[in-house]
């Protein structure tokens, strides 16, 4: 152990009395286990991030558009109120949703903006009464739609969250906002909708109203939100059937978390990609490492052949400069790996994510740098051990 | 060859018919079937010019090197019958070097190069450091431990170099052209040392082309060509056996 310990601090006596030539040999190791920890760290984070985003929104919902000739010829497609019902009854689906968004309709929070809103109109939405449920929404104040609304032919409208601050609309005012010159009171409004973002600016009331008020022919959907909790992607399969019931047009559905889930496959690709430059940076660096240490097995034969005089062995010899690879794999190891979390933790809080970050990955690429250096110290070492001390010494 | 009251020391190192061949489509021959025994209590000189093979020789005698026939022993033992390692802890234990070039390790204080000695030897830092320091008393250099050899004279960087060399208390001091990068007060101070460093267990051998350092021992050997031609005593009277 003594012996040990001695060869060490010969190892550490040789790097320190070359302190830049140890600096620059770390750099090769330290930027490769930085690479390929900030590559995984940062995704990683960003995956939990995304992984919490969809444990909010749910990966259960799907989104049935409408598509094809259903609803008529030469109309929007629609999905018949009763293929909506026919979804309702299929096992596995807990809620359905079905929304019609209106053409052409003039929104207006008071007469004197009409100008402005006719250019830039507001989104209206004929909705049924369990949006909130489906999508999981609360309502930010207020109330939604009810059955109440529904049987009095109440003139009334639950607004999204953006148009609300748009408005200028205060929690719990008594308001009243214009559809097609109709007032309407606003009762409710609708928490912000990750999935649907825009809903946030959009107003929503009863297809009753609709057909009544803004001349809406029939009160058939073209999109349904369905909420399946379990089963979610072959229920998305059935859909279309059951609303077509084998016909041509029917519908198409979508997961929208999917699309989350796709976009951290991207993040992946880009990921492995990062590792394999860290991976190439290690390998240069351990090239680097190999050397820079052969230069330096020249540069110190004559140490090397005092060293052999004074009785150490060449595999003592051999050992000393092995462990010099090793102090600079495991320095540059742990500086790299303290610098790849540095740049996830400064990426976490940039972009707001919780910084994820494996402890046993990071001991693990600090020893992939430690093993690169050490198999890159084997040439130099080797070299040094086989040095004849007679030649280096210069007798006689 | 005029030894003849040497059976009284023990025998430290042997040389026994010892040849080396140099080169293998072209063979040079630097030493050619030598004998040569260093008793303890040995003060001597290896003198020749350029190419008689001292070099080779001090190669041999420092088991830095083995030969192409024949036998090196110290103690008896031969050195080719040891490996690498075993060879190596032999060398460190019974031979102390001194060179030309002092060859110290630029980056180590006066006292880090006399511990290099001391490694892998099972001994303590403080052991080494004290043994280290009690060698560098004994060449008049305990107060310039801390100083690296860019901060010594060329007279105080050989001096270090002896104190290295004494250090694991060696069979054998073996100094190669000790005096050769010195003034003559250094190299005359060189050559005290060396001289108060001769006792009854242990031989000092330097190889010189100087005879004036050569005359300051008690026993010359002269090679030339490969071959001793001359093993003299000499100031005999003043010897230590």
């Amino acid at each position: 152990m003594r012996r040990i310990w001695e060869l060490v601090g010969v190892a550490l006596g040789g790097l320190r009395a070359r302190k830049v030539r140890t600096a620059l040999i770390m750099l090769g190791p330290i930027l490769g286990v930085a690479a390929i920890v900030s590559a995984i760290g940062i995704n990683e984070s960003s995956k939990g991030h995304l992984k919490a985003v969809l444990s909010d929104l749910g990966t259960d919902l799907i989104v049935a558009n409408a598509q094809g000739s259903l609803g008529g010829f030469g109309s929007d497609p629609r999905i018949p109120e009763a293929a909506a019902a026919r979804v309702t009854r299929l096992p596995d689906v807990e809620s359905v949703t079905g929304t019609l968004q209106m053409a052409d309709i003039v929104t207006l929070p008071f007469e004197e903006a009409e100008d402005f809103y006719r250019a830039f109109p507001v989104p209206v939405i004929a909705t049924g009464l369990n949006l909130p449920e489906t999508l999981e929404v609360v309502l930010a104040s207020g109330r939604f739609l009810n059955d109440f609304d529904v049987s009095t032919a109440a003139r009334v409208v639950v607004i999204g969250r953006d148009l609300a601050d748009e408005y200028g609309y205060l929690r719990g005012e008594a308001r009243t906002i214009q559809l097609n010159g109709i007032d309407y009171g606003v009762v409710g409004v609708l928490d912000y909708v990750l999935l649907e973002p825009s809903m946030d600016s959009a107003v929503f009331l009863t297809f009753a109203n609709a057909e009544e008020d803004l001349g809406l022919d029939s009160r058939d959907p073209s999109r349904l939100y369905i909420r399946a909790p379990t089963n979610t992607k072959l229920v998305a399969q059935e859909v279309p059937t059951v609303i077509s019931l084998g016909g041509p047009d029917g519908a198409n559905t979508s997961v929208p978390t999917d699309l989350l889930d796709a976009q951290s496959q991207v993040d992946e690709n880009l990921n492995n990609l990062t590792k394999m430059m860290g991976g190439l940076a290690l390998i240069v660096g351990g090239v680097g490492i190999a050397n820079v240490m052969s230069i330096s097995v020249i540069q110190r034969s004559t140490e090397i052949g005092i060293r052999r005089a004074l009785g150490h062995s060449r595999g003592t010899i051999a050992v000393q400069f092995l462990l010099e690879a090793l102090v600079v794999g495991v320095l540059g190891g742990i500086l790299g790996a303290a610098a790849g979390a540095g740049v996830v933790w400064l990426t976490a809080e940039l972009r707001g994510y919780v910084m994820v970050l494996s402890v046993v990955g990071l001991v693990g690429w600090a020893m992939l740098s430690v093993a690169v250096a050490v198999v890159a110290g084997l040439y130099p070492s080797t070299k040094a051990a086989r040095l004849e001390p007679l030649e280096t010494l210069r007798l006689g | 060859m005029v030894r003849g009251d040497s059976q009284v020391s023990e025998v430290l190192l042997s040389l026994d018919g010892v040849s080396r061949v140099f080169g293998d489509e072209v063979e040079v021959h630097a030493l050619r079937d030598v004998s040569l025994d260093i008793r303890a209590g040995d003060f001597l000189s290896i003198v020749g010019p350029s190419g008689s093979g001292k070099s080779t020789l001090l190669g041999l005698l420092g088991v830095l090197d083995l030969p192409s026939s024949g036998a090196v022993r110290i103690q008896g033992t031969d050195m080719a019958d040891l490996g690498d390692a075993d060879r190596s802890r032999m060398r460190g234990g019974a031979i102390g070097f001194v060179f030309q070039q002092f060859h110290l390790i630029p980056h180590l204080t006066a006292l880090g190069n006399v511990e290099t000695a001391l490694l892998y030897r099972g001994l303590s830092a403080g052991e080494r450091r004290q043994g280290a320091m009690d060698a560098l008393e004994q060449v008049d250099l305990g107060n310039r431990y801390g100083h690296t050899p860019i901060q010594l004279s060329g007279g105080e960087q050989q001096r270090v170099a002896i104190a290295r060399a004494i250090v694991t208390d060696p069979l054998m001091v073996l100094a190669d052209e000790p005096t050769g990068a010195l003034d003559s007060q250094n190299a005359s101070n060189v050559m005290d040392i060396f001289g108060d460093l001769q006792s009854s267990d242990r031989a000092i051998c330097v190889v010189t082309h100087d005879l004036g350092v050569a005359s300051r021992t008690q026993r010359r050997i002269t090679m030339l060509d490969g071959g001793i031609v001359a093993d003299e005593l000499l100031n005999v009277a003043g010897g230590a056996r």
